[in-house]
């Protein structure tokens, strides 16, 4: 993919959870010529729509998954007309509830061990003198998409054999690339004449750094971090590959038994577990974005 | 550095069916792909002015992105059974929300005038969607199949653990075969053949776009 | 060296990396304490590089700078760009904090207290003509351009700093805007005298904000630095003239004002109901035809033949014609020559603050004064000569 967009700076392709443009304003004055919108306001205007919309579709989705869920794993007859072995692998508070735990478990450290890593990598790669190996950075992020969890998963365990650690290292490295890059976008796409300003009022790199392009990055940081987590979540479903737990595990069962009901079960589990935390991030990400961006 | 020398080595005695093996993963990309690119960019014209629909597709779409690709592939096991097909038809609602996205941006970016002097041209809503919107917006709908390809890419490696085809099998069979001779070159053959499908498709991708997109578009 | 000279740039180069030819080359200058120095020039002829230079933006690659004959070619940057107020044509507010936050950014910086700090926001508001309750807590997003901008003065303004530099502060507003932001401006500075550097490309916008001028060719060399009259008045070369282009006489006329110093001539009046005989009579010694009827406030009203004052009858108020051009006392010439453009004959009355008849005001005075500053200009660049 092209990475580099004018002026050396790091462009890139929409993906679709981050929305870097700055929305037209509104309230501009009829005598306002400058910050002539990029984007056409119709456009913008339909994305807002976009993300109220999904903040509302998601927990219907949400919910309704849960009570079907809940109606379907009572319907099956647990411990009476349900086979044995289905009543062992669906039982909550010995499989499922702790199987839950150690999945958000995996997802939650590793998601921590991203943040604390790609933020500051993506800070240094912003600034001179590592400021020019950055689009090689972002091109490499894009390239890594194709990168089979999987594998990923299974090389680690060649290198540092089963548990819990492998797991969320392994998950770590895989979901480090969305948040470097956009860490990256973030703070590039701070407005040039902004940070001169603050520059020519004497503040020091690092009080431009901390008191305005990170706070101006942070609504794309954030998107970064949420795509971060929805990747650990998912590939949190894998750690059993490698001894690692997690939901993961049920369905994994229900492949080997052949049972379609703890398969569903399992998955529609995951899938909730994942869109609950997906409308968490999105909501996060609202609410977060500084006033007056 | 001799390890990767012995990694040479079993490649080579391998060539046949790891190109096989390579080429079965491609087909499920391309077939996930060309679904997908079908139906994203029909439903993105479709949606792209009716702001309700486009919202709600656009959630939708984002919705499928988000469910883990295992727990979605086994999602369709009970319909479709044990195979490919499970693992093609989640692929395929993966792949829709890049695609939509960015047709539906695509067509956005269009600029008004340019459509509306179209319109005063006396050019029909068919004309102008076919010679004027599509192939101004074609450059940034062909980067959201790129994302789609390589995602796909990815994900299509774990239809294995779903009974499907494709290099995940290598991965596999390294994993069941962990400690014996040969199993992490297996492992590596997989993942390392599955991002050098990732690229070249990428590279296919791009070359496409290129000689799709008018000169005056080019940079 | 002049004693006042608040900065002074001593040989200072840029060379920017990677390029040979400097950006500035041995640029030596000085700007007087409370003045505006524009510097005006091309596109790419190094105005913004100097101006950056000053607060050190970036680095010089030779030379020295120094405010108040302090050496600041090495003093912490960021230090002393909190003494340097900086305008730039993005403006470049702070998206996500409030006008009072941004303007409060350098006196937080240095320490003010919080009370200070709060006074300084709305005085500051005030002086740039924004009704502080209403704009205070607004985002930067909720303001026209021209606001914008005026923020963005104020804020530059915020540790109150004897310097300003402004790098082509009003370049992206419409004309409109532009002009009443550029008249707030000066009026502002009239009272502030702040030593001000600013930069732009548009030679009537520095003719307009200039105490003095910088035209600045390839690698910031000066051309020509000096007051906009005697700029407009003597081009030293080609290259100036090009510059300040068609019509420079005519913007000349801008700094020449009607009053004591443009000789005016009485003329032959008269008051309505008088008795018209020494009328004439005193037409006759001034050698027109024409008197100027007044009425009792003395206001010119209208331009009377003589033919019309035969027959010793008072005067018809209708006879005549309407005097439709005034020029007031303390207009400019510019002005003055517009007025005479207007009315039939190229004289124009003069009027006082209250209207009354002052004097006249004749083509052949704005010819002399023209002449006057050429050769004032003239002699001026001759004795600069003499003694170089
Ligand atoms: N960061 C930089 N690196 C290299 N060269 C530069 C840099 N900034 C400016 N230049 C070059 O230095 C010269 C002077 O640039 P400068 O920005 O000072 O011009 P200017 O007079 O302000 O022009 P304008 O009226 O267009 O703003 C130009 O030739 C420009 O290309
Ligand atoms: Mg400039």
């Amino acid at each position: 993919m092209s990475m580099t967009g004018a002026q050396g700076r790091i462009g890139y392709e929409g993906q679709e959870k981050d929305n870097p443009e700055p929305p037209p304003d509104p309230n501009t004055g009829s005598d306002a010529t400058d910050a002539a919108p990029t984007e056409q306001p119709a456009s913008w205007f339909l994305r807002a729509r976009e993300m109220n919309l999904g903040l509302k579709l998601a927990p219907v989705a949400i919910a309704l998954l849960g009570l079907g869920l809940f109606l379907y794993y009572r319907s099956l007859g647990l411990g009476t007309t349900a086979p044995s072995s289905q009543t062992s692998a669906l039982e909550w508070s010995t499989k499922l509830w702790p199987q839950l735990t150690q999945h958000l478990t995996i997802a939650f450290w590793s998601t921590i061990i991203v943040v604390v890593i790609a933020i500051p990598l993506g800070i240094a790669l912003t600034r001179e003198p590592l400021r020019r190996y950055g689009p090689a950075f972002v091109s490499t992020a894009n390239a890594g998409q194709a990168l089979p969890a999987y594998g990923l998963l299974i090389i680690f365990l060649t290198l540092m054999g089963q548990g819990l650690t492998t797991v969320v290292v392994a998950l770590a490295v895989y979901a480090l690339l969305p948040v470097l890059r956009n860490t990256m976008v973030g703070l590039d796409g701070v407005d040039r004449g902004i940070i001169e300003a603050g520059r020519g009022m004497g503040m020091t790199r690092g009080q431009v750094l901390t008191r305005i392009e990170l706070p101006l990055a942070v609504p794309v940081i954030l998107a970064g971090i949420r795509v971060a987590m929805i990747l650990n979540i998912g590939m949190a479903t894998l750690a059993f590959l490698i001894g690692g737990g997690g939901l993961g595990v049920t369905i994994s069962v229900g492949l080997k038994l052949q049972q379609n009901e703890v398969l569903l079960v399992g998955s529609t589990l995951v899938a909730i577990v994942a869109l609950s935390f997906d409308w968490v991030g999105a909501v996060a990400e609202k609410y977060l974005r500084p006033r007056g961006v | 550095m001799n390890s990767i020398l012995e990694w040479f080595g079993y490649v080579a005695e391998r060539y046949d069916d790891i190109l096989e093996t390579t080429w079965e993963h491609a087909q499920l990309v391309l077939v996930v792909i060309g679904v997908a690119t079908t139906v994203a960019v029909l439903l993105g014209v479709y949606v792209q002015r009716r702001p309700t629909l486009r919202a709600m597709s656009l959630s939708i779409t984002g919705i499928f992105l988000t469910i883990p690709s295992l727990a979605f592939f086994a999602f369709f096991i009970p319909v479709f059974g044990i195979g490919n097909r499970p693992a093609i038809v989640a692929m395929i609602l993966y792949a829709l929300l890049p695609i939509l996205r960015n047709t539906v941006t695509g067509l956005d970016a269009v600029p008004p005038a340019v459509v509306e002097s179209a319109k005063g041209m006396g050019m029909g809503t068919m004309r102008q969607l076919f010679q004027i919107k599509l192939p101004l917006a074609w450059p940034i709908m062909m980067a959201g199949v790129r994302i789609a390809s390589l995602i796909t890419v990815g994900i299509a490696a774990i239809a294995v653990l779903v009974g499907g085809d494709g290099l995940g099998s290598y991965i596999q069979s390294g994993l069941t075969r962990l400690g014996l001779p040969n199993s992490e070159f297996s492992v590596w053959t997989g993942v390392v053949f599955t991002v050098l499908l990732g690229l070249v498709l990428d590279a296919m991708w791009a070359t496409i776009q290129r000689f799709t997109t008018t000169k005056g578009q080019r940079i | 060296m002049s004693p006042d000279a608040k900065i002074r740039l001593d040989h200072v180069e840029k060379t920017y990396p990677g390029t040979k030819v400097p950006a500035v080359e041995s640029l030596s200058l000085e700007v007087y304490e409370g003045e505006i120095l524009v510097l005006v020039g091309p596109s790419g002829c190094g105005k913004s590089t100097t101006l950056r230079l000053i607060n050190r933006m970036i680095e010089p690659t030779g030379g020295r700078i120094y405010l108040d004959d302090e050496d600041v070619t090495k003093v912490n940057a960021d230090k002393l760009r909190r003494r340097i107020g900086y305008v730039i044509q993005q403006i470049g507010l702070f998206p996500h904090q409030t006008i009072a936050q941004n303007i409060a950014t350098v006196p937080k910086m240095l320490g003010w207290d919080k009370a200070k700090v709060a006074e300084r926001i709305d005085r500051l508001l005030t002086v740039v003509g924004l009704d502080p309750d209403t704009y205070r807590d607004r985002y930067p997003k909720e303001l026209s351009g021209g606001q914008a901008q005026r923020v963005g003065v104020a804020r530059a303004l915020g540790a109150d700093p004897e310097i300003m530099l402004m790098d082509e502060p009003f370049g992206a507003i419409d004309p409109i805007t532009r002009d009443r932001l550029q008249n707030e401006f000066l009026s502002v500075q009239e009272d502030l005298r702040k030593t001000i550097v600013f930069v732009t490309h548009d030679i009537d916008e520095a003719i307009k904000m200039g105490d003095r001028i910088a035209i600045l060719g390839d690698r910031s060399h000066i051309r020509q630095i000096d007051t906009p009259e005697r700029i407009l008045a003597f081009p030293v070369d080609d290259f100036v003239r090009d510059f300040i282009g068609e019509g420079s006489t005519l913007k000349g006329l801008h700094f020449e004002t009607v009053d004591e110093h443009v000789t005016l001539e009485p003329y032959p009046t008269m008051h309505v109901g008088e008795d018209p005989t020494a009328a004439v009579a005193r037409a006759r010694e001034a050698g027109t035809d024409w008197v100027l009827l007044l009425d009792d406030q003395e206001h010119p009203t209208r331009w009377v033949p003589v033919s019309d004052l035969g027959g010793g009858s008072t005067v018809s108020s209708d006879s005549g014609s309407e005097v439709v051009a005034k020029v007031s006392l303390g207009a400019t010439l510019f002005e003055a020559l517009e007025q005479m453009l207007i009315s039939e004959a190229a004289v124009s009355p003069v009027v006082r603050e209250d209207g009354s008849f002052y004097g006249v005001v004749r083509l052949t005075h704005l010819n002399k004064a023209i002449r006057r500053a050429r050769l004032e200009a003239r002699e001026h660049y001759a004795q600069l000569e003499a003694t170089s």
